[in-house]
């Protein structure tokens, strides 16, 4: 596997480059007003790394989907800043937010993640045929190829398991070669063995692909698969952890709740 | 259950308003016609009444001839018959009124003023002290020598003519004459009213001289002594006068009020038929909604029952909610009714005298909004509501997934038939078989209609859905492939939406290819029959007796010209044995008030006939093989087309019993039999024949053939005629072409009318398209807010929806296209086999592409509104709902 990253500044130590693919500089976001005010992030500071595995983690509440939304160009800060490689979102437009989230970002949800509409294949380039452009066919095979799909492209959503659609959204996520791929919660509909095989996936897409995931997620067993863990308790991030393990994230999220 | 029902409906108050605006929109057509019909009709009612205060009773000719254009047109009186009235015992005042038409105003652009359709041009004598208010002066005084005229009010105005100017007349016995404006009137006592038709006023002489009945009255209006009632004066008149037909007053406004009104009802009829399509469309959209509705609803029913609501409950609370709709609708339609009556019958007061205001809505009209309107949105939610009660309590427990069942056996089965059964029916009803064929018609065709939206169109949405969006495709890329599959995800729903506007495309394709094959067809019998170069012919093909009696003569004598031959046109009566079987008895009602010799004619067949010069008429034109000869058509026999005359069973030599109303009853010899019919009648009679037994308003030429001479340039043969008919505005010469066109113009008139009032009906269908679609962007926000999320820009997600809805309107205007091509087709055979060789089916190609690109752009339109709220999506709401 020798694909270069996107960044070339970052292929010296791939995988362990400090180069910041995307993060917030004391980030704010506050609903309501007065007496119902919820502060959900409440100055968070974090950059995330160039060909990197992390996962935000935190109890329900805890303001983890809420970053993710304000990194990934989806919801915007009361305070603060994100960017993604050297653009600040707070800057952009409506209409460049979505171009930013079509060009250089890839997601995966918990759920719903297909067109219903339209076939895995048409699913997986669906970013690019918005913009307009045309996929690099030698990137989509090798993608394709580490999610195992080439059998099942011409296939509609509704005739696959609920493990091969969340494979089409991974493929569809790095299939624009996205600066970043933001996951949220991918495993948390399906069952243990179709949940490793995805987090397998995004372990398989950093290392040799040389591709960064940020993964939010309440699972330890999903959060060893990172390399490194970010915890984040009401609104600010408490603590973080470098090659995790399941055992040593649930001790530390144990300590956390109390 | 009842407040669970209540609440769904106020929680969704745009989805309110948008289901019932079809219902709304079709009731106030509907009674919009209605009100502004009977208004018109009280008007003119009050105006006859007025006008004809001061008459005690009418003395007129029985004898009448029979036309298509209504009231049958009466024989005059001699003048003699004014004196002998007047020399009746009880008779105070008798005059003699001189009313019909024939003669033309010409306007300030030297063209005829008002020709063509719309209310007649009406000469009068101008009697000093009449006692008919047909003429109150408002200013000036009445005509009193040969050059003076008065006018009314109106159309002095429209003129730009006042008192003491010089207006132009057209006359029917030849040529323009200049009278001079000494009066301007209005009908009734006070002057004011109007009915839109343009009276002249001539004196007695003129007036006669003008209409070619020299000293001859069309009928005699008589007042009577104080005490004596109508009914006396009546009697008495009938008495002393018995070659006449003698009226009361009252049965003479009777009648008057009657024909007019017959007319305001025919126009009513003629427009309600259009409110009751946008109804029929409506009922789809209705339905449409309804079953989105209850669709959308499954797991909130679900839960109702999971939780002990019974069946019965969940189709009440369904119905309840048509209900609702369906009374909202029609008490809104209705009051928009009024509002568009006032307006139409405001825009009229210009032309027309609106007495007393718009006639409010009686309980009558509002029973009937609220029955029609109530009863066909429960009827359309029937379906759909009881659906909702078939919901199984475990239906709440699981997610509801995007339609794609297959459609039922049943679905099928029924479809089938009703497809079969309104093919047999059109079939029928085209074949005059059974006893009402339009209603055969009619009822097939809503059959065939009802399976295509059910069964064809469900299983033609999806394929056709995703070739449609081939060619959107090439500006719109993943856009117009997402609105193919949008559209074809649900296929019963888009084809009930597309089949709403099939109805309206059915009809303007099937109208427009009729229009459009008439149009061929007369130019292809024009290009096969016609031997003349020109036609010398009326401005307007509407309007009677323009040509000079001398232009013929002129013409004839040009040196370009080699041949020149005459036509005109009436009416007779068939009195052969056909003719009785078939007779409208009806016709020959003698009016309730009628005294001394009822009406003259017998029962019989009217029909028109063409009246001609044998001698150089078929030189001018050609209709193939002869049985006789033109030398043989003499006075007192006919000529006629061969298929006519086999339908008939008329041999030559045979001898036909007919009634003329001026001459009355006749037997005319067949002299010829010509094989070709070119669209000029069936029966020809040479004017030895015609001119003494037509009425003196048909006895002018109507048109004349031309043929230049050999060797002579056409445009020789043209610059001479034009400096004939020069200084008659009435006349126009016309080469083939544009004979052609005249001869078809008032197709395109009639077009133009039906296809405004057809836009009802697309309207509405295009309103349920923008239903459907907001329906479906609620039931896809998820999936919209991953579009967004992975990088659609709000304009490539609002195109989306866009092209979604021109993929609908496009395969509904298709669907119409094909019904449209195949009920014409059957319309086709049918009027060939009553007249064959006549009719040639002709596609107006363009017109159709051109209908269908419309839809297109409509239906991009109609998704305005749901395309505008999809793009204002909430992202973040969107992909975190569920």
């Amino acid at each position: 596997m020798s694909m270069p990253p996107t960044d070339p500044s970052a292929s010296s130590a791939a995988g362990t480059t400090q180069v910041a693919a995307a993060g917030a500089i004391d980030a704010r976001k506050v609903y309501g007003e007065g007496d119902t005010e919820v502060r959900a992030l409440d100055g968070v500071t974090v950059s995330f790394e160039r060909s990197r595995f992390t996962a935000i983690m935190g109890p329900s509440g805890s303001g983890k989907s809420t970053l993710m939304h304000c990194l990934a160009g989806l919801d915007r800060l009361s305070a603060g800043r994100v960017f993604i490689g050297d653009t600040y979102l707070d800057d952009l437009s409506e209409g460049q937010l979505t171009e930013l989230r079509r060009d250089k970002i890839g997601f995966v949800f918990q759920a719903f993640n297909l067109i219903p509409t339209l076939s895995a294949a048409e699913n997986i380039t669906l970013p690019m045929d918005l913009a307009g452009t045309k996929p690099d066919t030698e990137w989509m095979n090798q993608v394709i190829s580490t999610v195992g799909l080439a059998s099942r492209l011409s296939h509609r959503p509704s005739e696959l398991s609920g493990g091969q659609q969340q494979r089409v959204a991974v493929a569809r996520a790095l299939a624009s070669r996205p600066e970043i791929v933001f996951a949220d919660e991918p495993t948390g509909n399906l069952d243990s063995r179709s949940g490793g095989e995805i987090l397998q996936f995004m372990r398989h897409a950093v290392t040799d692909l040389h591709q960064t995931i940020v993964m939010v997620t309440h699972d330890a067993n999903a959060a060893a698969h990172a390399d490194r863990v970010v915890f984040l308790v009401d609104g600010k991030i408490v603590t973080e952890m470098a090659e995790p393990t399941a055992a040593g994230v649930l001790d530390l999220m144990k300590q956390l709740g109390d | 259950m009842l407040r669970v029902a209540l609440k769904d409906l106020m929680a969704r108050k745009r989805r309110l308003v948008t289901t019932s605006i079809a219902v709304v929109l079709g009731i106030a057509f509907l009674t919009g016609t209605q009100l502004l019909s009977a208004t018109l009709s009280d008007s003119i009612k009050s105006l006859v009444g007025d006008v004809y205060e001061g008459v005690d009773a009418v003395v007129r000719s029985p004898r009448t001839t029979e036309t298509p254009f209504g009231q049958p047109i009466r024989n005059p009186v001699p003048a003699a018959t004014v004196e002998q009235t007047a020399a009746v015992d009880g008779v105070a005042v008798a005059q003699g009124v001189v009313e019909s038409t024939g003669n033309q105003l010409i306007g300030p652009d030297g063209k005829v003023f008002g020709g063509g359709f719309g209310p007649p041009t009406i000469t009068y004598n101008w009697t000093p002290d009449s006692i008919m208010g047909t003429g109150g002066l408002s200013a000036g005084r009445g005509p009193e020598s040969a050059t003076e005229i008065a006018l009314d009010n109106t159309t002095a105005e429209s003129l730009n003519a006042k008192v003491g100017s010089d207006v132009k007349v057209a006359t029917l016995t030849g040529g323009v004459e200049t009278f001079r404006l000494v009066g301007t009137v209005g009908l009734g006592k006070d002057g004011k009213g109007k009915t839109g038709a343009k009276p002249i006023f001539f004196t007695t002489e003129v007036a006669q001289r003008l209409t070619n009945q020299p000293d001859q009255f069309n009928y005699v209006v008589v007042k009577a002594d104080p005490g004596l009632s109508q009914r006396q004066i009546a009697d008495r008149l009938a008495a002393a006068l018995p070659d006449t037909q003698v009226v009361t007053g009252a049965a003479f406004v009777e009648e008057n009020q009657q024909s007019i009104s017959q007319f305001v009802d025919i126009l009513g009829t003629f427009v309600s038929v259009f409110g009751y399509v946008a109804l029929f469309v409506a009922i789809f959209i209705i339905y449409n909604t309804f079953s989105i509705i209850v669709q959308q609803r499954t797991q909130e029913t679900a839960l109702l029952r999971a939780v002990g609501a019974r069946r019965r409950q969940v189709l009440g609370a369904a119905l309840l909610e048509a209900l609702i709709v369906g009374l909202i609708a029609s008490v809104l339609g209705l009051a928009l009714g009024v509002v568009i009556a006032t307006l139409l019958a405001n825009a009229m007061k210009s032309l027309f005298t609106v007495s007393g205001g718009v006639a409010l809505p009686g309980s009558g009209t509002f029973l009937f909004a609220l029955v029609v309107g109530v009863g066909i949105t429960v009827l359309s939610a029937l379906a759909p509501s009881i659906r909702s009660s078939r919901v199984p309590p475990i239906a709440a427990m699981s997610a509801v997934s995007i339609d794609r069942s297959d459609l039922s056996r049943s679905r099928k089965v029924w479809g089938a038939v009703l497809l079969v059964l309104g093919g047999v029916l059109v079939g029928f009803g085209l074949t005059d078989m059974g006893p009402n064929p339009l209603f055969q018609v009619g009822a097939g065709a809503v059959l065939v209609l009802v399976s295509v939206a059910v069964v064809i169109g469900p299983t033609l949405a999806a394929p056709v859905a995703r070739l449609l969006s081939i060619p959107f495709g090439w500006t719109g890329g993943i856009s117009a492939h997402l609105a193919g599959e949008n559209a074809a995800r649900n296929p019963k729903r888009t084809a009930s939406t597309a089949a709403a506007l099939t109805i309206g495309v059915t009809l303007v394709t099937l109208i427009a290819i009729i229009a459009s094959s008439i149009k061929s067809s007369s130019d292809s019998v024009f290009q096969t029959s016609i031997k003349s170069d020109y036609v010398v012919a009326n401005a307007s093909v509407t309007s009677l007796g323009a040509i000079p009696p001398t232009l013929n003569a002129q013409i004839d004598q040009l040196s370009s010209v080699d041949v020149s031959s005459p036509m005109r046109f009436g009416f007779m009566r068939l009195l052969d044995k056909k003719a009785v079987e078939n007779a409208d008895t009806t016709a020959t009602t003698v009016p309730s008030g009628t005294f001394g010799s009822t009406n003259d004619a017998p029962p019989g067949e009217d029909t028109p006939v063409i009246g001609i010069d044998p001698a150089t008429w078929f030189q001018v034109l050609g209709v193939g093989d002869l049985e006789g000869s033109p030398s043989d058509m003499v006075a007192g026999t006919l000529g006629v087309q061969k298929d006519y005359a086999d339908k008939r069973g008329w041999k030559l030599g045979d001898t036909i019993p007919v009634y003329f109303g001026v001459t009355g009853r006749q037997d005319l010899k067949v002299a010829l039999i010509y094989e070709r019919n070119i669209g000029q009648g069936n029966i020809w009679l040479p004017m030895a024949t015609f001119e003494p037994s037509q009425l003196p308003i048909f006895n002018s030429d109507f048109q004349i053939f031309v043929r230049g001479k050999d060797g002579v340039p056409k445009s020789e043969v043209r610059s001479q005629l034009d400096a004939l008919v020069k200084d008659l505005p009435t006349v126009t010469v016309q080469d083939l072409q544009e004979y052609a066109t005249a001869q078809t113009a008032p197709i395109d008139m009639f077009l133009a009318i039906v296809y405004g009032l057809l836009a009802l009906a697309i309207l509405i269908a295009l309103i349920g398209i923008t239903n459907t679609l907001s329906l479906s962007i609620l039931e896809r926000t998820r999936e919209l807010g991953l579009l967004r999320a992975v990088g659609m820009s709000r304009k490539q997600l609002k195109r989306t929806v866009r092209y979604e809805a021109a993929i609908i309107a496009v395969f509904g205007a298709l669907m119409g296209l094909v019904l449209g091509v195949a009920f014409s087709g059957a319309l086709t055979v049918a009027i060939s086999s009553n007249n064959p060789g006549i009719f040639t089916y002709h596609l107006p190609v363009v017109q159709l592409i051109v209908i269908t690109v419309i839809a297109a752009f409509a239906g991009i339109v109609a998704a305005w509104l749901p395309a505008r709220r999809a793009a204002k999506l909430d992202v973040l709401k969107a992909i975190s709902s569920t």
